[in-house]
């Protein structure tokens, strides 16, 4: 017999989002369990962040450029404005004051004022540039483990349960000890991030394989603008773990400047000060620039140009920056020496469609927050406001909502899938080689895209669904920390997410941010400021599109040439 | 030599299945050195082009989650942050149960935590943003703050080999209780937990920690010590090493360690015999010279006597 757990809310996942919904759901007074596949504020991309938008309106101007930056050049436009100007008040009210008096130390003067860079979006960092994910993770998980609320972590969701059309909880199988068990919940809030190591060279952490996405997709929740999915450039081409080990473009604090960026003929391409300056985050147009590079062939994507400090003196890069120790661990020096990049795939703005009012998805009974949802880029101030939100909102509707029973054989089926692939054979197909083919065509697939380029990617993606999956045999048939069992269920969440993306990207026919079509380089504001949402049921996709209102700030241009625009 | 591209790293994986072996065995893989090479790409190497489950644990790959701690060759390290060698034995972390080959669980680590109340503790918390308060009044926490609870230190720690016969909660449980016992903001007794938690005396400040530790916290001077001076301060009479040690200085310049031993165990000392005998023939106690041998006087002793007086008085 399955254990089951009952509970008013299960919150899936462990970063920014998931650990303050878990917080917020029990301010209301819900019981709130969480599932975390790694370990809670310790897995997941919350502890990459670094430098927090601070959302200082004391001018009109600086109100203005705030939500310009949060609408137009980290969102391009794809966006719920109403949410933008809900998530920057809590921004300004309630985010750094909730974590200050939660022990996070915001970076002072010794004078004892706030050390925000003096570009025109500031931006707060925790005692050092590099560090505040770390601080503010660690410290939202202790504040969890002082309420008392259960966290099953290194355990992962692998379905969401169905009853009569409502989610109704999840299966969980915990990867240390092999154990299946029974989540039933009122309500659930799934809250896996952008969950992106999809590609082969990813900043998403180990974990990560989309199965949020996957799930979500599952249940016949609607996935919206999955195709606007980020790169980084200045990220380390090597060491291969270092992938993940971004040399920020963004202002260094304390000063105006910003880290440069060198082709292989050692020429400047991009600075951000110069090149993006009302973008903090100006990653969109710094692939823009590396595109440019690789077609004259002066760079390549991964590999052949470089990024560097050496124009900035190196005791302000030191006094503030925890990347300066990279410099050191190479045996570098950051005064003079500069470090070879590759390309990342970083984040995706699209995710679960989703009411940003209550973070309600199109599924009755499922809540999603922070990076998994289609609305808002993320960062890890407002996918905590999502957390707060959809905490809320689920502890609310839980109070009305009669304790759920098990659905059907759902959760027979769901043991039997899983149980299934812990099939031991000395040879055969390993699931960590059907994950890294994976990777290889996404990869392959690339920042530039085509019609013929995506079609190649779904065909190669069908093979492998079809053909390989079902051949996958493990080395063991262990149920202690069995990285093939894990691998295994990582692969089919993987394809399933990819091939969604790779479908949302054949119905987008323009270009926008950091979505790029060659067959259809335009940005059209006319035809495509829209969400493009994809759903799939009974096998059959379907896809539909939805316009964005546009209360506050509208494009200037209905259609420019992608090279042209600035966001 | 230094390592290059022509080489191939030989990798040496300690692998134990808890629910089907009997006891651990050691699993030889040869991966082909890249440039940069650290030992996570090493063991990612195996894992994802060599096919082989073997259990390790990682998350960021970039020194910021502390999933992925090892030993290499019996030194602790954070595998993500450390340059692979021609020739490594991987085994999992000390003082922690081994999950699979080389994951840990950090549970046992996670509850004694939590009896230490990390989190900040404060009679009435600040109502607005941003507290009046200057990164001079915080500099006394700041390096616990770099912490990423990797447990490299906790592995390397020598006082924790004594197992269930020491009280200390080992140097990882103490730089994290740190972050709030050296806050200027927190109001709870931390000396008094520092003692009765952390059992904060049992360290003999050896250093192994910080020789380990992969953001390199000055855990003895900057963590330990000011958090034994708390726990001083919080319970002097309970501080039984410290204050042996101020009474042997106060009778002579010099520290008798077999005196020490004997005013700190008393007689609890004699129960282990054989010990003592080793110590004697190792020469690291005189019991002649104990019993009879004269104090010193003198200049020495004098000055001594002056640098504890000046110590009274601030207490």
């Amino acid at each position: 017999m399955t254990d089951v757990l009952q509970t008013d809310v299960l919150v899936i996942g462990g970063g920014a989002a998931g650990s303050n919904a878990a917080l917020k759901a029990a301010d209301r007074g819900a019981r709130v369990v969480m599932v975390v596949k790694g370990l809670l504020g310790k897995s997941g991309c919350s502890i990459f962040a670094s430098h927090l938008p601070y959302h200082d309106v004391s001018t009109e101007q600086k109100a203005r450029d705030r939500f310009r930056y949060s609408v137009r050049y980290y969102n391009h436009y794809l966006t719920d404005q109403e949410y933008v100007k809900r998530m920057e008040h809590y921004m300004r009210t309630e985010f750094y004051n909730e974590l200050e008096r939660m022990g996070v130390y915001w970076r002072r003067t010794d004078d004892g004022r706030l050390l925000a860079s003096p570009n025109r979006v500031p931006v707060l960092v925790v005692h050092k540039q590099g560090a505040s994910g770390v601080l503010i993770m660690d410290r939202r998980r202790k504040e969890i483990r002082r309420r008392g609320i259960p966290v099953f972590e290194e355990s992962a969701v692998t379905a969401l349960l169905l009853d009569d059309g409502r989610v109704v909880g999840a299966t969980v199988l915990d990867c240390r000890t092999g154990r299946f068990f029974v989540v039933l919940a009122k309500a659930t809030i799934l809250a896996t991030g952008h969950s992106d190591y999809l590609a082969s060279r990813a900043t998403a952490t180990r974990e990560q394989s989309a199965d949020g996405i996957a799930m979500a997709l599952r249940a016949g929740a609607e996935l919206a603008n999955l195709e606007i999915q980020w790169w980084h450039i200045s990220d380390m081409l090597s060491p291969r773990a270092w992938m993940r080990m971004h040399l920020y473009p963004n202002p260094l604090l304390g000063t105006k400047e910003s880290s440069r960026l060198y082709n292989a003929q050692g020429a400047m391409f991009f600075e951000q000060v110069t090149h993006a300056p009302g973008a903090s985050a100006p990653y969109v147009e710094q692939i823009r620039r590396l595109a440019r590079e690789v077609t004259a062939g002066r760079a390549h994507w991964d590999g052949d140009y470089s990024t560097g400090y050496d124009h900035i003196p190196p005791d302000v890069i030191k006094a503030y920056q925890r990347q300066a120790k990279v410099w050191d661990k190479l045996g570098l020096d950051v005064a003079h020496d500069r470090i070879e990049c590759g390309i990342t795939w970083h984040m995706r703005q699209g995710g679960v469609n989703v009411d940003t009012m209550t973070m309600a998805t199109t599924r009755p009974g499922l809540h999603v927050a922070g990076g998994i949802a289609c609305h808002y880029l993320g960062g890890v101030g407002p996918v905590s406001f999502d957390g707060k939100v959809a905490g809320e909102a689920a502890a609310d509707a839980a109070r009305s909502t009669p304790a759920p029973a098990l659905p059907g054989t759902a959760v027979e089926d769901e043991q039997a899938r899983l149980f299934n692939f812990l099939k031991a054979s000395a040879t055969g197909l390993r699931p960590i080689e059907v994950k890294m083919r994976i990777r290889d065509i996404m990869w392959t697939l690339g920042y530039v895209k085509n019609a013929e380029k995506l079609q190649a990617a779904l065909a190669a993606l069908r093979d492998l669904r079809d053909r390989d999956v079902p051949r996958m045999r493990l080395q063991s048939s262990s149920k202690v920390w069995n990285t093939g069992w894990i691998d295994a269920l990582d692969a089919c969440s993987m394809i399933d997410a990819c091939e969604a993306t790779v479908r949302s990207a054949l119905r987008r026919e323009e270009s926008r941010g950091p979505f790029y079509r060659e067959d259809y380089p335009f940005v059209d504001n006319e035809n495509w400021l829209c969400k493009v949402i994809v759903s799939r049921k009974d096998d059959e996709w379907h896809w539909r599109k939805e316009p964005y209102a546009l209360p506050y700030l509208a494009p200037e241009k209905a259609r420019e040439a992608f090279f042209d625009a600035d966001y | 030599m230094p390592i290059t591209s022509a080489d191939i790293v030989k990798v040496r994986i300690r692998r134990f299945d808890p629910s089907s072996d009997t006891e651990p065995r050691y699993e030889e893989f040869e991966v082909p050195y890249t440039p940069k090479m650290r030992v996570l790409d090493a063991l990612d190497h195996v894992h994802e082009k060599l096919a082989i489950d073997i259990g390790y644990r990682w998350f960021c790959g970039v020194q910021r989650c502390g999933g992925c701690a090892v030993r290499v060759n019996g030194r602790e390290l954070l595998a993500c942050w450390e340059p692979a060698e021609r020739d490594m034995v991987i085994e999992p972390l000390q003082h922690a149960p081994v999950v699979r080959d080389l994951v840990v669980d950090r549970g046992p680590f996670e509850d004694r935590l939590a009896r230490m109340q990390p989190w900040l503790a404060r009679r009435v918390p600040h109502p607005g943003f941003p507290e009046p308060i200057t990164h001079k009044d915080m500099a006394a926490a700041v390096p616990s703050f770099d912490c990423i609870g990797c447990l490299a230190c906790q592995s390397a720690c020598p006082v924790l080999d004594l197992g269930a016969a020491t009280t200390f909660a080992g140097p990882a449980l103490l730089v994290q209780f740190a972050q709030q016992a050296l806050d200027p903001r927190d109001t709870a007794d931390r000396g008094r937990i520092a003692f009765e938690e952390g059992g904060i005396f049992e360290c003999i400040s050896c250093y192994k920690c910080e020789e380990v530790c992969p953001v390199e916290i000055p855990i003895v001077e900057r963590i330990i010590e000011p958090l034994k001076a708390l726990a001083y301060r919080a319970q002097p009479d309970r501080a039984r090493h410290a204050n042996a040690f101020l009474r042997l200085l106060a009778a002579g310049p010099w520290i008798d360690p077999a005196m020490l031993v004997l005013k700190i165990q008393g007689l609890a000392a004699i129960r282990h015999p054989l010990r003592a005998l080793k110590l004697v023939l190792r020469g690291k106690i005189r019991p002649m010279r104990t019993l009879f041998g004269s104090r010193a006087t003198g200049a020495a002793a004098a000055d001594v006597r002056r640098l504890l007086d000046t110590f009274d008085r601030r207490r």
